[in-house]
């Protein structure tokens, strides 16, 4: 079993992205202030597809088409699938810049995008999903 | 984007020689409560890695809004909120979200509570009226929820049944008394959450 993270040696937490940042939001997703896609959700699970991300990533253009720096941080990040929440804080931007940004890598087949467990199915007379519950609790239960 | 016209999958159109990665998918638990109470420090309890804070603009403009009567006249508010995670198997997350403390900004943020599991109420047994509204929150959503008292200041002079009768508890809302620092605490509330859940599950209806 892992050590929890409040044991572990602590991180060095500076990158260069982080809070010295002086660029405005918006000028970073150049201009736009809405995401194309609006199915991204906090928790939307985004993972990088690796091939197609190590062929840009080791293109070195920047062109208008060409990946930002925040382009390749979320490549690298989402090697391991990671929430759009997480990106976001990662990125120490806020979460609808975010999904801005992760829409363009997701256009482009560099990122793969999984939904939410849906739960809605508690509203009607179904109840939850048995399955689920049964795994979180298996999960839960050894912490 | 018209939703009726969905931008088809882009990895459909690709050479896809690589075997597809196993993408896990994720579920929310909602930890609540008034300014102070310990939200942050039950998800670092929990949390396989130390809390995450990121933020969201949110505006006069959100859907769902007919009373900002509480909010000044800015156009856009920032607004923060802490998160762990919690990697159950490799194809399931739990994330734990703890809620910005005041409530009236949830209703212009419903990513943040759409699609929740369930939430934890956490309260001070000297301030519980500071928790009143996130039960109100969860009650008029139907999101089902425990409640934590918290004791890490160590004096709870109330009973069990006293703080059930301050808060107007349902008697069907599982309700813990610990410290929100102990991560096995941490884990009983949300193991009792999950029960909870599974027992509204189960049929009986709740009212």
């Amino acid at each position: 079993m892992r050590p929890h993270w409040s044991e572990l040696p602590e991180e060095d937490e500076d990158d260069d992205y982080g809070a010295g940042t002086m660029v405005r939001p918006y000028t970073i997703t150049r201009g736009r202030t809405a995401p194309e896609r609006d199915d991204l959700t906090l928790i939307t699970l985004m993972t990088t597809v690796e091939e197609l991300a190590d062929q840009a990533l080791a293109t070195r253009s920047s062109g208008p088409r060409g990946l930002q720096p925040e382009h390749r941080l979320i490549l690298e990040q989402c090697r391991r699938p990671a929430a759009v929440a997480e990106v976001a804080a990662g990125l120490n931007l806020p979460v609808s810049v975010t999904k801005i940004l992760l829409g363009d890598l997701i256009a482009q087949g560099m990122l793969l995008a999984r939904a939410p467990i849906s739960v809605a199915r508690a509203a009607g007379d179904g109840g939850l999903d048995l399955g689920l519950l049964t795994a979180v609790r298996e999960g839960l239960r050894r912490l | 984007m018209a939703p009726s016209a969905p931008r088809p999958s882009s990895s459909s159109s690709l050479p896809s020689r690589a075997p597809a990665p196993v993408v896990p998918a994720a579920v929310k638990i909602l930890i609540a409560g008034g300014f102070g109470v310990g939200k942050t420090t039950l998800v670092g309890a929990v949390s396989e890695v130390a809390p995450l804070r990121t933020e969201e603009y949110l505006t006069r403009a959100s859907e769902g809004v007919d009373d900002l009567s509480g909010v000044d006249n800015k156009e856009t508010t920032t607004v923060a909120l802490d998160f762990g995670r919690i990697t159950v198997n490799p194809e399931l997350v739990v994330y734990l979200f703890g809620t910005p403390g005041q409530e009236r900004f949830w209703f212009m943020w419903n990513d943040l509570v759409n699609g929740a599991l369930g939430g934890v109420v956490i309260a001070d047994t000297r301030r519980l009226d500071t928790s009143f509204a996130s039960i109100d929150f969860f009650e008029s959503r139907g999101i089902p929820f425990v409640v934590a008292i918290n004791c890490f200041h160590g004096h709870n002079t109330r009973t069990a049944d006293e703080i059930r009768a301050a808060l107007d508890l349902d008697p069907q809302v599982p309700m813990l008394i610990g410290d929100v620092r102990v991560r096995t605490f941490g884990r009983d509330l949300l193991l009792a959450l999950v029960d909870h859940l599974m027992e509204l599950s189960a049929g009986a209806p709740v009212r």
